[in-house]
Parts: C-alpha cells; structure tokens; sequence
C-alpha cells in the first residue's frame, strides 16, 4: 500500500485544480552529492501520510550538476526552480516559499539534518489537530527534548553573544532561530518571504522579527538534528554578517521598509 | 546507529540499525577490514536512512568482496532505503533480497 503511495506520487502529477496540503522546500547550492538520498527519504515518508504533496528544489545557482541531477529524477510532483547566479540560502528559500502552492509550506536543508520524520510534530501545530493553532511552526535545537548530535558550525556561531543580541536586539524570543527546518501557513510564507530583504543565512532572523511584528504565533517544536558534514559555511564571515544584518534590520524598521 | 555483527560458516552478516550516515561509516568499514569477509549480508531493516557516504562504503564493501569472489547482498529494506537506491539506480548495482513491501524484485 504504502509504496504505491509513493509510485502514484512519482509518476502522476498533480495539477493545477488541486491545492497540495504541503510544499517541501528545499534550498539547494552544490548539493549534488549529498541531496539525492534527501529526496528519497522525503518522498517516502510524506507520500506515507497520505495527503497530496509537492517538492520544490530551490536551486541557488549551483555549480555542480544539481539540478540535472534532480531533474533526471523524474519525480512528477517535484519542480526544481533554478537560478543564474549564486544569491544566499535566503534567496533560495523566498523563491522556493513563493513559488510553492502548498496550504503548509516547509523548508528543508538538502542534508536531512532534521529527519524528515519531525515534520509530523510541527504540522500538528499549525493544522488545527492540536490546539492551539500556529501560524509557524520552527525547528528546535534547543527547546526542551531536542536531540542535537555534532552541533552545527552555524549552530556554534550562535551559541554566544550573538544570540543574546538576537534576544535583546532583535527582541525575538526563539531560543534557536537558525534551524533549516520551518514549517509555515500559506498565508504567512507569502506575506513574510514577500517581504524579506535579506538574502543570506541572516534571513531566518528577518523573518522572525517579521514574524513577530505581524502577529504571527511561533511554535517552538524539538526536533532531532545530526549534523551532516559538508557545510560551505565559513563561521568568521557569516557571524560578522549576522551583526551588520541585525542592524540593517532594526534600521528597515525605523524606516518603514516593513510596514504592512 | 549499532551494527552487529553475525557469523556464518560462509559468509558475514551485519545488522544495522539506525541512520547510517558519515558519521556511521567508520564502524562499517572497520569491520569489514577487520574480517575481510568474502560474503557479506547486510540486514537493512531497522535502517531510517542512508546518505551518500553511507551509499559509497556500501559500494566500496561491493567492489572488495567481488573482488575476493564474493559479493554483498542487502537484505530487508525498508521503503525510504529502498527508494534511496532506485533514485540513485544503485539497486541495479547490487544484489537485493527479501525486498520489504515488494512482490516483483527480481
Ligand atoms: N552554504 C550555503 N548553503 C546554501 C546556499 N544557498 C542555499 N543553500 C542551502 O542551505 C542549506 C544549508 O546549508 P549548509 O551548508 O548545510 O549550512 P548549515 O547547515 O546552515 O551550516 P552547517 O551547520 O555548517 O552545516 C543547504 O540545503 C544548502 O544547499 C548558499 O549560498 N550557501
Ligand atoms: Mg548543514
């Protein structure tokens, strides 16, 4: 039965008059070796749930083969979205968001550090099957009852005062805002990636000081994440440029670049 | 992941259960260096999923039991594993038995 889930799912597109109950998002920049296996995981779990679902590979300009690679695949319900050039991981995912026509939208790192498995807690808070009912359902590290095996570079980079100037700067009050593995309503992943200026790893902060300012609820879900080897992350550089985004943050703000 | 080991007269079985990512590899690679095994079964089926450093030691183990006259063979996968190997077209590679959820494996 449940393979059969995942055949129908691969070779029968969906269409354009049925609205996918989920968009898998994932960002995607030279993930030639390591995405593939991703895809597989992802497929057969969600195709397992039961719901009419769509994976978008947001491609970031990859120089590897990545997006012939997916597109060989020849999964129907997955688009890969490709870009000329090389914009952030920020960029992928407000394409991948804006582009998906899923009621809940995910965003998914390409190393299923998070196992795709945890998605299920956080659609739980945002579905209406668990009360109360969320906007936003994010990824935790940190939260009571997180797994975290070889913490992340990104991971580490916020473990400092960086964080404590997210918590008192920003005033966002997420204790890991970094984690690749989001869960949105449609509503919210149009109005918040629409709206996100921020192209880089900082856009996660952005978007949860958006978040915030609009009056969308934050679920905090634990989730299990194993750090896959291979970053492209270079610490000393992104961490300077978490503190210049921060203030280019509060500074759109005063400006009224956010204003609904 | 664990990974146990279970021995035949004539060949080598492993079990493994959990993720078998680059983090696990080492110990896969270990015990087949330390036994050499011609033959090795590998028993799939508590596996949640494999990345591609899991996926090359497996085609390494491949290559060296070959080339000892032997083979490996995967046993018992599960679905997301099964998929795994169809995406990447490794399942022609490799000698597949007892196939969870599937009648038509060769
Ligand atoms: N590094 C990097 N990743 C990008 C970019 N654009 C999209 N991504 C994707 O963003 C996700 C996270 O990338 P990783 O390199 O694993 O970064 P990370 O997990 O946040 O950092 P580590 O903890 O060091 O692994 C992956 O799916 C990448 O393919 C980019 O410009 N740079
Ligand atoms: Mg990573």
């Amino acid at each position: 039965m449940a393979y059969t889930n995942y055949q129908h799912w691969k070779t029968t597109p969906l269409g354009d008059t049925i609205v996918p109950h989920l968009s898998v998002i994932i960002p995607a920049y030279n993930e030639a070796e390591r995405i593939v296996p991703s895809i597989g995981a992802i497929a057969s779990y969600i195709c397992d749930l039961g719901f009419d679902w769509e994976l978008i590979i947001a491609d970031d300009g990859s120089k590897d083969n990545t997006v012939a690679l997916v597109e060989e695949l020849g999964l129907a319900n997955a688009r890969v979205l490709r870009a000329a050039k090389n914009g952030g991981k920020g960029s992928a995912v407000k394409r991948g968001m804006l582009a998906a026509r899923g009621r809940y939208r995910l965003f998914a790192d390409a190393d299923n550090s998070t196992p795709i498995e945890e998605v299920s807690k956080l659609l739980a808070k945002v579905d209406g099957s668990q009360a109360p009912r969320y906007d936003i359902a994010i990824g935790s590290r940190a939260a009571e009852g997180a797994q975290e095996s070889n913490k992340s570079l990104l991971r580490r980079i916020f473990s400092g005062g960086l964080r404590m100037m997210v918590k008192y700067v920003l005033g966002i009050n997420v204790r890991d805002t970094q984690c690749g593995f989001k869960l949105y309503t449609a509503e919210a992943a149009q109005r918040l990636h629409h709206a996100q200026t921020m192209m880089g790893f900082s856009f996660d902060l952005e978007v949860l000081y958006l978040a915030a300012k609009y009056g969308y609820t934050i679920a905090e879900v634990p989730v299990s994440w194993i750090d896959a080897p291979g970053s492209k992350v270079n610490p000393t550089k992104e961490a300077k440029r978490f503190i210049k985004d921060m203030a280019a943050i509060k500074r759109n703000d005063w400006r009224g670049a956010y204003a609904s | 992941m664990t990974v146990i080991e279970e021995f035949h007269p004539d060949y080598l079985t492993l079990h493994l259960d959990g993720r078998f990512d680059a983090h696990e590899t080492p110990q896969v690679r270990q015990s087949l260096a330390t036994h050499t095994p011609k033959n090795v079964h590998i028993n799939l089926e508590k596996v949640t999923f494999l990345d591609s450093a899991a996926l090359a030691t497996l085609v390494q183990a491949m290559k060296n039991c070959r080339e000892r006259g032997g083979d490996v063979v995967l046993c018992n996968m599960p679905q997301p594993v099964r998929i795994i190997f169809e995406l990447t077209r490794l399942d022609k590679a490799f000698k597949i038995i007892n196939t969870v959820h599937d009648a038509t494996q060769h």
